[in-house]
């Protein structure tokens, strides 16, 4: 298994990956649920309904303790945590990875047609610098412009608050680093593990790595998703 | 600037699959606001309202249940008091009913023993009246019988007159007094 995703077909100049296939059958799988929760709504909720309206209440509620304005923070990350669950989730179903595609971007031995979509640097990146995008973007929006550049140049105490300033600034890269990192790290090393011990034992030995991943792939979605809550709420109260 | 441009080739990180992956997660984002977000938020205002409803209903009824109770302890305190209160009346009325009867009774037994006692005496008087006739009749019987013999019938005539005179005023008992 390799670092970078394996490129199932070039359209245009755009390369179709295997992570990219599995984002859109992650898209598909929501748009279901989705789509299952408006057939079943009801004020009596049962079935697929208790499960998203359990997610919903729970990132609402963590969303309003955390900071006053939940009505704008709650849905970046709700979807952030559906979106990196289901990922994660999928990658566990057995035979996920073994079904070979054949092209020749592929190249002669063809390559997996899907793979954790998480296990991509370009997802994670993608979905941290959206988090951290929309961060500052409401920071701006909530404290003002003036508020917001106070958080990284102040001449008071000149030159500690400076000194923090520039500390702040660097901090808001490291954010997006270690976000999409975190989430790409353990991903990938988890496929890598489950792939690696699947190859050598096939049967039981797997098991309590495929246990263990299925806690990584929940526990990291929330981490995912608690973090970028937390840099929101903050960049939203004033300094 | 070669070490980064290995590390990027190395994640495969593509700036086309980048922009994708972004605008994948923004288009996901607004299906779920509108699909999902919105319906779900709206469902559980709806079923706070109706729970808060149902809750408030319920506290209602329990206070009407209470006013109700309240209500009927108090119309039976009331109805107690008024059931004493008639008692009590009747009790009174009763009594001064036998008062009154007995004084009725005994003002009529009264009434009647003085009508007796008024008719007795008049039946006496009555009997004296018819006695003192008899004994006038009697008398003058009596007297009209030896004077028919003694005197003449001039002299009898006048002793009868003066006899039936004093007859009328009293007898003869009291004349000679």
């Amino acid at each position: 298994m390799t670092l970078a995703p394996s490129v199932l077909v070039d359209i245009g100049g755009f390369h179709v990956t295997n992570t990219f296939v599995t984002t859109i059958i992650v898209d598909l799988i929501i748009v279901v649920l989705v789509l299952a929760f408006r057939a079943s709504l009801s004020l009596y909720p049962k079935g697929i309904q208790n499960i998203l309206e359990a997610v919903y209440e729970y990132f609402y509620d963590a969303s309003k303790e955390v900071s006053g304005k939940a009505d704008i923070i709650f849905p970046w990350v709700t979807t952030i945590f559906l979106f990196v669950v289901i990922s994660n989730l999928l990658g566990q179903f057995p035979g996920f990875e073994t079904i070979r595609f054949f092209s020749s971007a592929a190249g002669q031995d063809g390559a997996a047609l899907c793979r954790t979509p998480t296990s991509d640097l370009n997802v994670t990146l993608a979905l941290a610098v959206i988090s951290i995008f929309m961060c500052h973007f409401y920071s701006v929006k909530y404290t003002g412009i003036k508020g917001y550049i106070g958080r990284f140049i102040s001449f008071k105490m000149f030159p500690i608050f400076m000194f923090v300033g520039l500390l702040e600034f660097i901090g808001e890269f490291t954010k997006v680093i270690s976000l999409s990192c975190r989430l790409f790290g353990n991903l990938f090393a988890g496929e890598t593990v489950m792939g690696t011990v699947s190859s050598m034992f096939a049967f039981g030995l797997p098991l309590p790595f495929m246990m263990l991943e299925l806690m990584v792939a929940v526990i990291q979605a929330v981490v995912f998703a608690m973090l970028t809550m937390s840099f929101m709420s903050i960049m939203i109260e004033k300094h | 600037m070669e070490i980064l441009t290995n590390i990027i080739n190395l994640f495969g990180l593509e700036t086309k699959l980048f922009i994708a992956q972004v605008v994948n997660f923004i288009v996901l984002l607004c299906i779920l606001k509108i699909f999902l977000y919105e319906p779900i938020a709206k469902t559980l205002q709806e079923r706070k309202n109706k729970i808060r409803q149902g809750l408030d209903d319920a506290e209602n009824a329990k206070k009407a249940l209470a006013d109700a109770e309240n209500q009927k302890t108090a119309v039976l305190k009331e109805a107690k008091i008024d059931a004493g209160k008639i008692l009590e009346n009747t009790k009174i009325s009763c009594e001064s009913l036998k008062r009154k009867s007995a004084e009725d009774a005994k003002k009529q037994a009264e009434e009647i023993l003085a009508n007796a006692q008024k008719q007795a005496e008049n039946e006496f008087e009555k009997a004296g009246q018819k006695i003192g006739n008899m004994s006038v009749d009697l008398s003058e019987e009596i007297v009209t019988k030896i004077l028919s013999e003694i005197f003449t019938q001039e002299d009898k005539t006048k002793i009868l007159a003066r006899a039936v005179e004093k007859i009328a005023n009293g007898g003869y008992g009291k004349a000679t007094n």
